[in-house]
């Protein structure tokens, strides 16, 4: 019951962070039920992918109805990432915790980097078009470098179960000539089928625990819905050093954890 | 790219999405609900009721996709719907083992 509130209350916050700096909440979650929840990093891993998928649901319905999100060259990528993830769902029996809570902890890093390097513009394509509000005319470019970026992508997710907009992004964006606003709302709407596409292969190996993943879901639901709104008022210099405060303490914590962990 | 299609083609898709999450956010949050007034099975299953609703959604979305790209006679991406969704059911037709 008591633990209900508290995983309710961390999906809340995770989703408010997420929907305000545009990076999706999955990559605090499965570390937070991984160190502090006493969940094993396998089960961690296949719950989170239901609050990444619920979130992903929710804000994709929003970009949908601005015709922000190119279903055209998302359902492309999206042959990539949902390949990449479940072959990643399939193979993560073989991965023992100490090279997850690596890959992890290196992805945290990461995602903290490219957090910072953007400072808070990610939230402006999060949020609205353009000041004119037309999206200009464009043509994606270079398919075979951004399916297999989507590859990768996929495969992250699968095996760390997040939604991997870091990486999708960036690589739309800069290497697939698709204009910021686009690119966010499509790796948006890519998420929640790829999560899903590794998510069925954790569901069946009982590695999706209803129990943790309904309040969880329920929590970040709520935030994400929250953030959203709150988007245009909150200065996002703030949230964005919130966020990679949080993660630099889970990359830490994870390394600390595993270097404990080895012989 | 993204101007070409209808606003019919949008709106059916996040239709569904919508539908998705709100309905996986109640049935989840019923079983919270449920958690709190009895103990047991119950709210058990109705979280997991929850959790499979939230991921037949995209696979919903897909097929969804899928028909409405072949009924504009859109062949490649109507295509392309089916392959992801031949992807999407490698997860449960294969079985799996516990390493």
């Amino acid at each position: 019951m008591l633990v209900s509130v508290l995983l309710a209350v961390l999906g809340f916050v995770a989703g408010v962070l997420g929907a305000l700096t545009g990076i999706g909440g999955g990559v605090l979650l499965t570390p937070i039920l991984a160190l502090h929840f006493g969940i094993a990093i396998r089960e961690a891993i296949g719950t989170s992918l239901v609050a990444v998928i619920t979130t992903s649901a929710a804000s994709s319905s929003v970009h949908l109805q601005r015709r922000t999100t190119d279903i055209r060259l998302g359902m492309t990528l999206e042959l990539a990432t949902a390949l990449g993830a479940a072959v990643m769902a399939y193979l993560v029996g073989y991965f023992n915790r100490n090279l997850l809570e690596g890959l992890f902890a290196a992805f945290l890093l990461y995602s903290s980097i490219t957090l910072l390097s953007k400072g808070g513009k990610l939230k402006g394509g999060n949020g609205g078009l353009p000041e004119n509000g037309e999206i200009p005319p464009y043509q994606p470019q270079r398919y075979p470098l951004g399916l297999g970026a989507s590859l990768v992508a996929g495969a992250l997710s699968g095996l760390l179960g997040i939604g991997g907009g870091p990486i999708k992004v960036p690589v739309m964006f800069i290497f697939m000539n698709v204009p910021l606003v686009v690119a966010t709302a499509t790796s948006n709407f890519m998420i929640g089928v790829t999560a899903t596409a590794s998510a069925i292969v954790y569901y069946r190996r009982g590695d999706i625990l209803p129990e943790i993943a309904a309040p969880l879901a329920v929590g970040v639901f709520l935030g994400s819905w929250l953030g959203a709104r709150l988007a245009p008022r909150v200065h996002s210099k703030v949230v964005v050093y919130l966020l990679v405060g949080i993660m630099l303490y889970l990359a830490g914590h994870l390394v600390s954890h595993l270097l404990r962990g080895l012989p | 790219m993204s101007q070409e299609r209808e606003p019919g083609f949008d709106r059916a898709v996040a239709a569904v999405l919508r539908a998705g999450a709100f309905g996986g956010f109640l049935i989840m949050l019923a079983g919270l609900i449920i958690r709190v007034l009895v103990q047991g099975r119950i709210p058990l299953e109705v979280e997991r009721i929850g959790v499979l609703w939230m991921l037949a959604t995209p696979v919903v979305r897909v097929l969804v996709a899928c028909f409405l790209f072949f009924k504009e006679k859109d062949w490649k991406y109507g295509w392309i719907s089916l392959g992801v969704l031949v992807i999407l059911m490698l997860g449960s037709v294969f079985g799996i083992g516990e390493h």
